[in-house]
């Protein structure tokens, strides 16, 4: 915390000065703009009749200066006291309102629930409940409350009950009005529209949702994303086929969290690896490390050679995570001309995919690479492949070498506290 | 005498329009946050094996009273992809005992090179137990907090790193906040993010958590919750969405780990380490024509023990003062410097000015009002009318920073607590304010006769609240 906002440091100490020097300018008069007393007061003498003059005159009687200076003070002296009692008062009501309104929320929210649940649960007061919740459907704040609790239940709730909600919903006329957040111009109804709208299962507002897909707000854009998983019925990520925008490492998390929790069907993700859009790319090659799909080698393979360093460094990745033993060779060869961000990816997957074949290139890279990160790992792929490897390090330890400290490399990757 | 006194006049006017537009643009800037943040669900990153993997660096030195809790905070963040590098910087208590000891640690052969300058690192150590295997503890010879840093950049091995004071509290979901920009940069690099540090004095703390918070009993604490208010909540917001932010508080910071180390790390040759480091990578990456933003995030990340006594505040103010100097000499080429675009035209100016003449300015001003008042020249009714132009307006506008902190993350949830901190904002300007302008005054004066000592921090320790 350095910056400290010294508001008044520099304005008194320059004030301080002006000060300073008007009073020495007072007794040299009519050379400043600010210190026009003298000019003033004859001007002022001879409208003596006028208000603004009287009023005028007596500044220069009260502080021998500028009537115009003595004015904007004054003026920004009232303003700040007006400013400070009405933030007061705005800090104090708002404290108020926001106690109240805890309080209100929570009771509302135990009575709708109640309703919620006498309407869902109990079949000889469904009626009579239902009438309750029409009555209480009559303003939009609490109908906006009733959706936030179905959406609430919806979330928690599974099979059957969940149709009985979305059932509900439409009964109350609650879509319409998430049909209306949708179509609005602001940003942030549409959000709110388009999430009711999803958890509804209400499919009215795709097109809106789809217009979405590629606005320039992230969040209205990330949004409309999850209610097209949401509301899709076969393959989730259709949209990622309409999608311009790149798609951030934010929204990927999000959709994959989004597919676990919801256990929704996992597309063949290799369909989107020659996507123009490359962070849809690296999204399908993610998702094909974490759901291990297989049958993907050969398009893989391909995408080594893809001009996007990313793109590439998630192929290595890739390979090393669903143990792709066919991609070992060609990224031995891709190691020499790749970044260091890639040649780290390179040797990782060699670690996941031991493969005794490959301990000269390993050992290759251990003797010719000068970063740390990279030698440890070339190691550890070495370690990895069990007998033939390790026996190449002991022996590399004992040996005497002039130009690298093997010692020091192999300790640590043998030690097994290091995690 | 003439462009002398209109100067002044227009420069004051001038100063205040600025305040006024950087609360306007700050007001602006956090609504569009919070409302964009109401949408945002943290917890859908706090499990997901696709989060990047990050690295907490925590520089301690003689912190044995809380570093066993601060460590069990660091290892209790809602993040499930990080490491926790605690530097032990030649500490002359029993830090290092006491850290052996709670976590069961034992020195292991760890593997790394000097790639950023530091002294010796003594050893590596990690636990025996699995439950802390995301704690790595170094000991190295005393190099100050830099030094430290440098260290932990050298032993760490996540793309994304996090400084931290060890002796500060970081809210658990610190960590998901300060990834977000990160995890959401599409055309520009994200390469820094900083977040709004709070005031620990006073508050209820147990087991390195913030249990209850409360406002500073004492009035100088309690003043520079104030001054942090108006600071995060106003100043640094607006200079976010400007981009000309120059300081990304050494408290808690993230960090591209590749950038940083590119741009050679923290600087040991001075004490403004954090501000040095954040012009300098931005200077890095606007010379290799790398687009790239430096990211402010307004939510409360970290708690802090603020200095209570005055003797501890003018040590800290003098630092400061010390290290805003020694950056703005050692960064001198953006001034006014159209190639670093907002941050050479506004950013730098704006420090140069208001950051840093300002209490100089002040200070002249002081004397230039004592000399009058000895002389007897001075027009008391008309100092009066300044003075109170001066005084009611910086009172209005660290209320309008007390209703942002209101409306926005409502930490004092008592109302006497708002109603003290009000009461603050118009005692700070006479009494807490004229103390700082002299301490940073004997700071230019310790810069200018080169005592450049860091300076101890005493503090009481959470639990002694």
């Amino acid at each position: 915390m350095r910056e400290k906002l010294t508001y008044r440091g520099l304005v008194l100490g320059l004030l301080l000065t002006a000060l300073g020097a008007l009073e020495m300018q007072a007794q040299e008069p009519g050379d400043s703009l600010l210190s026009d007393s003298i000019e003033n007061v004859s001007q002022a003498e001879q409208d003596a009749d006028s208000g603004l003059s009287q009023y005028a005159q007596s500044l220069i009687k009260r502080f021998d200066k500028s009537p115009l200076l003595v004015t904007i003070l004054y003026i920004v002296i009232l303003y700040s006291i007006v400013t400070m009692i009405t933030l007061l008062i705005i800090i104090l009501l708002n404290r108020r309102r926001l106690e109240r309104e805890e309080k209100l929320m929570d009771f509302l929210l135990e009575k709708y629930q109640n309703l919620l649940m006498n309407y869902l649960f109990e079949e000889d007061r469904k009626e009579e409940a239902f009438k309750e919740l029409e009555e209480v459907a009559n303003s939009r704040i609490n109908r906006q409350i009733l959706i936030d609790q179905m959406i609430d239940l919806s979330v928690n709730l599974k099979g059957d009950i969940k149709e009985v909600i979305q059932d509900l919903y439409i009964r109350l006329g609650l879509k319409r009005d998430s049909l209306e957040k949708a179509y609005s111009r602001k940003w942030h109804q549409n959000v709110k529209g388009f999430r009711e709208l999803a958890y509804m299962n209400i499919r009215d507002a795709n097109e809106q949702i789809i217009l979405s897909l590629n606005s320039k707000n992230s969040i209205l854009r990330m949004e409309a994303q999850i209610a097209m998983v949401r509301l899709s019925d076969g393959n989730p990520y259709e949209f990622l086929d309409l999608l311009e925008k790149p798609l951030s490492l934010w929204e990927q998390v999000t959709l994959h969290e989004l597919q676990i929790q919801h256990n929704l069907k996992v597309p063949d993700f290799k369909q989107w690896f020659g996507s123009e859009n490359v962070s849809v790319i690296l999204f399908a090659l993610e998702m094909v490390a974490w759901y291990k799909q297989r049958g993907v080698g050969k398009e893989i393979l391909d995408l080594f050679d893809h001009e996007d360093e990313l793109v590439r460094n998630k192929s290595y990745k890739v390979c090393g995570e669903i143990g792709l033993k066919m991609a070992l060779s060609s990224m031995s060869k891709k190691y020499p001309e790749e970044s260091f961000r890639n040649k780290l990816e390179i040797l990782t997957a060699f670690t996941k995919v031991p493969d005794e074949k490959y301990l000269k290139f390993l050992k290759n890279v251990l003797d010719t690479e000068e970063d740390v990160q990279l030698q440890i790992e070339a190691t550890k792929a070495m370690e990895n492949t069990d007998e033939p490897g390790i026996s190449m390090l002991i022996k590399l330890m004992k040996s005497k070498s002039e130009y690298k400290n093997y010692q020091i490399i192999i300790r640590h990757v043998l030690d097994g506290r290091i995690y | 005498m003439f462009f002398v006194l209109n100067a002044v006049f227009i420069i004051t006017a001038l100063i205040f329009t600025t305040y006024l537009i950087l609360t306007v643009f700050s007001a602006v800037t956090l609504r569009k946050y919070l409302r964009k943040n109401s949408y945002v669900d943290y917890n859908s990153i706090v499990a997901s094996p696709l989060a990047p993997s990050l690295s907490v660096i925590a520089p301690a030195y003689n912190e044995s009273e809380t570093i066993i809790d601060n460590i069990r905070t660091l290892l209790s963040l809602y993040y499930n992809n990080y490491e926790v590098v605690v530097i032990n910087d030649g500490s002359k208590d029993d830090s290092l005992e006491k850290i052996i000891e709670a976590y069961e640690l034992e020195k292991v052969n760890y593997y790394f090179d000097y790639r950023l300058p530091c002294k010796r690192i003594r050893g590596v150590y990690k636990s025996r137990n699995r439950s802390f295997k995301k704690l790595t503890v170094i000991d190295k010879s005393n190099g100050g907090k830099a030094d430290s840093l440098n260290a932990g950049l050298n032993v760490c091995r996540n793309d994304l790193v996090v400084s931290i004071d060890a002796d500060s509290i970081m809210e658990p979901d610190a960590l998901l906040k300060l990834v977000k920009p990160f995890m959401e940069a599409k055309e520009k690099r994200v390469i820094g993010a900083g977040g709004v540090i709070r005031i620990a004095n006073s508050c209820e703390i147990s087991e390195g958590h913030i249990q209850r918070i409360n406002l500073p009993k004492k009035f100088l604490p309690r003043a520079q919750v104030m001054e942090y208010t108006r600071a995060f909540l106003m100043g640094r917001m607006a200079w976010s969405e400007l981009d000309g932010l120059l300081l990304i508080s050494g408290a808690l910071g993230m960090f591209d780990r590749e950038i940083v180390i590119k741009a050679g790390g923290y600087s040991t040759e001075t004490v403004g380490e954090d501000m040095e480091l954040v012009v300098r990578i931005r200077r890095y990456m606007t010379e290799n024509s790398l687009d790239y933003d430096v990211v402010y995030i307004p939510d409360p990340l970290c708690w802090t023990e603020v200095p209570s006594t005055v003797k501890v505040l003018a040590r800290q103010r003098s630092r400061w003062t010390r290290g805003t100097m020694e950056t703005l000499a050692k960064h001198r080429k953006l001034f006014f410097n159209r190639k670093y675009g907002k941050l050479g035209i506004l950013g730098y100016p704006y420090w140069l000015a208001f950051e840093y003449l300002a209490p100089i300015v002040e200070f002249l001003g002081l004397c230039w009002f004592t000399f009058l008042v000895i002389t007897g020249r001075l027009n008391w009714p008309f100092f009066l009318l300044l003075l109170g132009f001066v005084y009611f307006f910086a009172v209005s506008l660290s209320i309008w920073s007390v209703l942002f902190e209101e409306i926005t993350f409502h930490k004092y949830e008592r109302r006497r607590d708002v109603l003290r901190l009000v009461g603050t904002a118009f005692l700070e300007p006479i009494f807490y304010h004229p103390m700082v302008m002299l301490m940073t005054i004997k700071g230019n004066i310790d810069k200018i006769f080169n005592r450049n000592k860091w300076g101890k921090m005493e503090r009481k320790g959470f639990g002694k609240n």
